[in-house]
């Protein structure tokens, strides 16, 4: 939203602080203003000028000008190339050395003529948006004259207003700046220029929630055509643009007094009555901007015998614009129910300045104050305008809501600070709040109609208000006096933050990657795109699915760093999303490293990965399970901790990558973090040192060592303390399908040192045992 | 010749041959000749059968003074030589330790993870705890439970991420706020810091992901001042050094009042400066005196309770701290971003 400065003045007589500190204060006590810039400075310089005589120049469209530019400049000549350059026009003169924005006007020779100075089109002067011909002032204006008055505009973060309707306006600002600056606010409102006498014609509404009320005046003698310069210029100031002098005044009440108004062409309508009612299903509406539109009962249309003539809140109709052949007019000035509003233009996709401020819950009873602002106006644009009749209106005024209690109390110890009732009173009524004592101590305060809408409901809302005007610098800062206690730990969080660091520590880099997938990503790694948790409303392709897999984020990782480095270690900790019905998904934390080689055979990024796991769960076991689609068919297993299997170790399928080899490790952190650490145990040390023997045992390719040592432990028996691989062998004099794999079996008593005879008989033993299970033994 | 003179010429030749013995060979082989079992001092030493008491007593004085010499002189010669072999055996083994290291670096956490740690830990000694929340939240602790209703323009400004199943992705850490206290009561102090979510299209400074950290204090008697208080303390110990804060009014639907809290420019010291786009304040944080619709949703009475709030954004904080200049990279995963963290 834009607020001119010099109409803030204009409301705030006295005001006389500069453009920069007045946007200061209000970020300060108001709204947040995302800065300030100046408006058509030129326009101190910029004079009326009347054209004296016109001489074409041979061969060119431009004419010499002979033109009275008032007393400063007197009579000057000006080469023009405008159409409408002509004797006796009153126009628009720009002296040379001034500058129009990035234009500098020098006097310079123009088709071989003197040309000391320019003639100035509206949009040259950045006045209105008309370059079809240079300005044209009234024939009463005086030559030397301003054009219009430069300006400041202030703008305001839209954000920091959806909760403040009066703010739409500025005269609303205006009573901010008033009551902070301690100066008085000018009404520019004479209600007494709207007579109660009705007319012929009357209005109807049907629901008066969606529409509590509809107010319009009508007006006849009506003369349409450009409006003042000075209107144009403050409508384009605040980038509203400048279209006839009927439109433009509504538009500018709206700027003032936050009230969107519309002007109907009386003689385009139909009957005598206005009606305010849901739309047909599938009604068709023809809008002023050009577009047709097809509505439902939940939108609010205005309409006549005929049908609809606006889109109640939102915009006017096409069929009943005002047009430069415009005679007679309704003017309307209702209110809308700001949620029926918002989901209108939402749905049709069509904001206006109209719908924006509805949307922010408008003040009902700003109907009428719009309707006579518009009447004084109009006198100034459409001479010889005469209202006929008086007030057309249909309203159910809800009951003033009941005032609030505010505990002056509460107010100091809530904000923190002693403020004496009076100051809290003033305040309050600088703001145009009523203040009655409801007893010693409490204040019942009234809230302001365009503040009672849906901003201020409650005593917080006056704290607010307090707080604001007084200053929050002055509150002293103090420390809050707590009971001490320990706050409840968060362990699972701490358990992520300890695999985080271990993983880290083992030379692992931590990814962070979206929570999306695509459906394209999915389907490569074999995840049906059903599965997943759908986006409804994805702004690309690549956000259309919640992932039920840290696989494909970490494969882009590895593809994309593959690019650059040979060999890397990646893993994330991130949440897996599973959908389930009629509740929220199940959000399972989850644990992903990645080990990419672009050379080798990938078997040592595999047991390194297995050395990870068992870093993060000691006593991890990989048992061999049935590869997945996009894992290496050979080499894939679960990972298996104290009974529970907790996630995957395998290769990533290589078709999955342009070179190079990755391993994957894949845990369920939360399965992990509930079944908690292994509990701690103190054995006592064994007194007695233990023996070890080395055995090679001899079996099939495909035989595995993790088997193997469960045999071995389990012949050895009780004594058994370890069993350690060490080496496996093919070749010589081995057969073609077997293998040699070498163990050191550690055991021990508690009570004495084996003899030879005691330890050759387990070996003995345990050898016997693997025989029987039909495995040769090497010497 | 007695065997006195002997003992003497043969002290004086043994001491010159283990003195001069030029290695550890030679030197052995004059202790064997002297020392050893079938040496010179053995043999004299059997002759003194032949001798008188007086002069067996005055020759074994002598003998084992010679013998002790010879020892000590033997001993002192092959310590220097095995020295002399050991210094020789390691100038061999000279190594260029300029070489690289072999084997994997500790890897390193996301810059996110970084100050999000610091961050709890800054939190839990101030007696915080830390909370998650769902990353696909309902619409009711997204939105209502926050006094955001339906049609309430404050979800405009908050492009949202609908599930298919009705469900939205959280668009910031604030429903934990609600969650944390229909589960713990109050008072309560928590800290969320988590990942929230926007509908926006990607650029160099938005992102549809990103990190925010909630904090949250409900007690009886909570003021403006105790808020202005803690902020300042908190916004110190991130930034290592004094800040000056200042309030002003914003709305968001869940606190009353709301603030937007500034800090004075750290880089101008309020001077000024293109950072604080020479306002010489830079735009932090909002927060504000909980909502009492809020507190209700939470299942707290407003007239016993009540408490502040704030929203801290994480990635923006880890973006002014390292001078990041494009969001992107936050999950872009390149090694060569993240392993200058």
């Amino acid at each position: 939203m834009k607020f001119s400065y010099e109409w803030l003045r204009e409301l705030v007589p006295g005001l006389d602080v500069p453009p920069a500190e007045l946007t200061a204060r209000i970020t300060m006590k108001t709204a947040e203003c995302e800065g300030v810039e100046s408006f058509a400075p030129w326009l101190e310089r910029v004079c009326a000028a009347r054209v004296i005589e016109v001489t074409p120049i041979e061969g060119s469209h431009n004419v010499v000008a002979r033109i009275d530019a008032g007393p400063e400049f007197g009579e000057r000549q000006v080469v023009c190339g405008a159409p409408n350059c002509r004797t006796g026009l009153v126009t628009a003169y720009v002296p040379a050395g001034l500058s129009l924005g990035s234009r500098q006007i020098r006097r310079a020779l123009v088709a071989g003529h003197d040309s000391d100075g320019m003639l100035a089109s509206g949009a040259e002067l950045g006045i209105n948006r008309d370059a079809e011909g240079v300005l044209e002032l009234p024939q009463d204006t005086a030559p030397g004259t301003a054009v219009a008055a430069p300006d400041w505009v202030i703008e305001v973060d839209n954000k920091s207003l959806t909760h403040r309707p009066d703010l739409w306006g500025h005269h609303g600002m205006a009573r901010e700046v008033a009551a902070f600056s301690g100066l008085p606010l000018k009404d520019p409102v004479d209600l007494t220029l709207v007579p109660a006498a009705g007319h012929e014609w009357t209005v109807e509404i049907e629901d008066f929630a969606a529409a509590p009320r509809y107010s319009a005046l009508v007006f006849e003698n009506v003369t349409v055509g450009p409006s003042p310069a000075w209107m144009q210029a403050r409508l384009e100031a605040l980038d509203l643009n400048p279209i006839s002098n009927i439109v433009d005044v509504t538009n500018l009440v709206m700027a003032e007094l936050a009230q969107p108004m519309h002007a109907f062409d009386l003689d385009k309508l139909h009957g005598k009555k206005i009606i305010v009612r849901h739309a047909k299903e599938g009604e068709s509406f023809a809008a002023l901007n050009g577009e047709s539109y097809t509505l439902a009962p939940r939108h609010i249309v205005i309409a006549d015998e005929s049908g609809a003539i606006a889109l109640g809140g939102v915009i006017g109709g096409a069929g009943s614009a005002i047009s430069a052949g415009t005679t007679r007019i309704v003017l309307e000035s209702a209110n809308f129910d700001a949620a029926t509003i918002r989901k209108t233009s939402s749905e049709l996709k069509l904001r206006t300045d109209a719908s924006m401020r509805f949307e922010k819950a408008q003040d009902p009873v700003n109907t009428t104050r719009a309707l006579a602002r518009a009447v004084e106006l109009f006198q100034d644009v459409s001479p010889g305008i005469r209202l006929v009749g008086g007030l057309i209106d249909a309203w159910k005024p809800a009951p003033a809501p009941a005032p609030i209690e505010l505990p002056l109390d509460w107010l100091d110890q809530k904000l923190g600070l002693a403020v004496p009732a009076e100051r809290v009173r003033a305040i309050l009524e600088s703001l145009e709040f009523r203040v009655e004592e409801a007893r010693p101590g409490v204040f019942a305060v009234h809230v302001p109609s365009w503040r009672a809408t849906k901003d201020i409901t409650i005593k917080d809302d006056l704290l607010e208000e307090v707080g604001r005007v007084i200053g929050y610098a002055e509150v002293p800062l103090e420390a809050p006096l707590q009971p001490v206690r320990r706050p409840w730990v968060n362990r699972e969080r701490l358990y992520h933050h300890e695999v985080r660091e271990m993983t880290a520590a083992q030379g692992f880099t931590e990814v962070s990657n979206y929570s999306f997938v695509s459906e394209e990503m999915a389907r490569r790694f074999g995840f049906a795109p059903d599965d997943h948790l759908r986006v409804a409303n994805p702004i690309s392709i690549e956000q259309g699915l919640m992932r039920l897999s840290l696989l494909p984020g970490m494969h882009r990782c590895v593809t994309e760093n593959a690019k650059r480095f040979d060999e890397f270690r990646l893993f994330e900790i991130g949440s897996e999303i599973h959908k389930r019905a009629g509740a929220l998904p199940d959000e399972i934390p989850h644990f992903m490293a990645a080990l990419y080689r672009k050379q080798g055979d990938g078997s040592a990024a595999l047991l390194e990965l297995k050395r990870l796991a068992d870093c993060l769960l000691p006593g991890a076991a990989a048992r061999p399970a049935e590869a997945r689609g996009y894992e290496h068919p050979a080499r894939s297993a679960e990972v298996v901790w104290r009974g529970e299997t907790l996630g995957r170790l395998y290769e990533l399928h290589p078709a999955l990558l342009e070179a190079g080899r990755a391993a994957v490790l894949d845990l369920d952190l939360r399965k992990a973090f509930e079944m908690g650490p292994e509990p701690k145990r103190y054995t006592p040390l064994r007194r007695f040192p233990g023996s070890s023997f080395d055995l090679s045992v001899v079996a099939g390719l495909r035989v595995l060592a993790g088997d193997l040592i469960a045999s071995i432990r389990a012949a050895t028996g009780e004594c058994c303390d370890a069993v350690e691989y060490l080496y496996s062998y093919r070749g010589q004099p081995l057969a073609e399908d077997r293998q040699s794999l070498s163990f050191r079996i550690t055991v021990s008593a508690a009570d004495h040192t084996f003899s030879n005879e005691e330890l050759t008989a387990i070996r003995n033993g345990v050898m016997d045992a693997l025989r029987a299970q039909g495995f040769d033994l090497r010497a | 010749m007695s065997i006195a003179d002997t003992l003497t010429e043969l002290e004086t030749r043994a001491a010159a041959l283990l003195d001069d013995a030029e290695d550890a060979e030679a030197l052995e082989t004059a202790r064997v000749e002297f020392l050893g079992r079938k040496g010179a001092l053995a043999g004299i030493s059997k002759e003194m059968g032949r001798l008188t008491p007086e002069e067996r007593a005055q020759v074994g004085r002598l003998l084992n003074g010679v013998k002790q010499n010879l020892e000590a002189r033997y001993e002192t010669r092959k310590a220097g030589f095995e020295r002399a072999a050991l210094d020789a055996r390691l100038a061999g083994e000279w190594l260029d330790l300029t070489l690289p290291a072999p084997g994997p670096r500790p890897g390193r956490l996301h810059p996110l993870t970084q100050i999000m740690r610091e961050l709890e830990d800054l939190f839990t000694s101030l007696g915080f705890a830390v909370v998650d929340g769902p990353e696909v939240e309902t619409e009711w602790y997204n939105f209502d439970a926050l006094n955001i209703p339906p049609a309430h323009p404050a979800r405009d400004a908050q492009d949202t991420f609908w599930m298919e199943d009705g469900h939205l992705l959280r668009t910031h850490t604030s429903p934990v706020q609600v969650r944390a206290m229909e589960r713990f009561g109050a008072p309560l102090r928590i800290i969320a810091p988590g990942r929230v979510f926007r509908n926006e299209e990607l650029d160099a400074s938005h992102e549809h992901t990103f990190y925010q950290l909630e904090g949250m204090m409900v007690d009886r008697h909570v003021s403006v001042g105790h808020m202005l208080y803690f902020m300042k303390s908190l916004l110190a110990a991130i930034f290592g050094r004094e800040v000056t804060v200042r309030l002003r009014p914003g709305f968001f639907p869940f606190v009353e009042p709301g603030f937007e809290l500034d800090i004075q420019c750290l880089l101008c010291g309020g001077k000024g400066c293109p950072v604080c786009k020479q306002s010489g304040w830079v735009e932090l944080l909002p927060c504000g005196l909980v909502h009492p619709n809020v507190l209700r949703a939470g299942g707290l009475d407003p007239e016993e309770w009540n408490g502040f709030a704030f929203g801290l954004g994480l990635t923006r904080l880890v973006m002014m701290r390292y001078g990041i200049d494009d969001i992107r990279h936050l999950a872009a995963g390149d090694l060569r971003f993240l392993r200058q963290f």
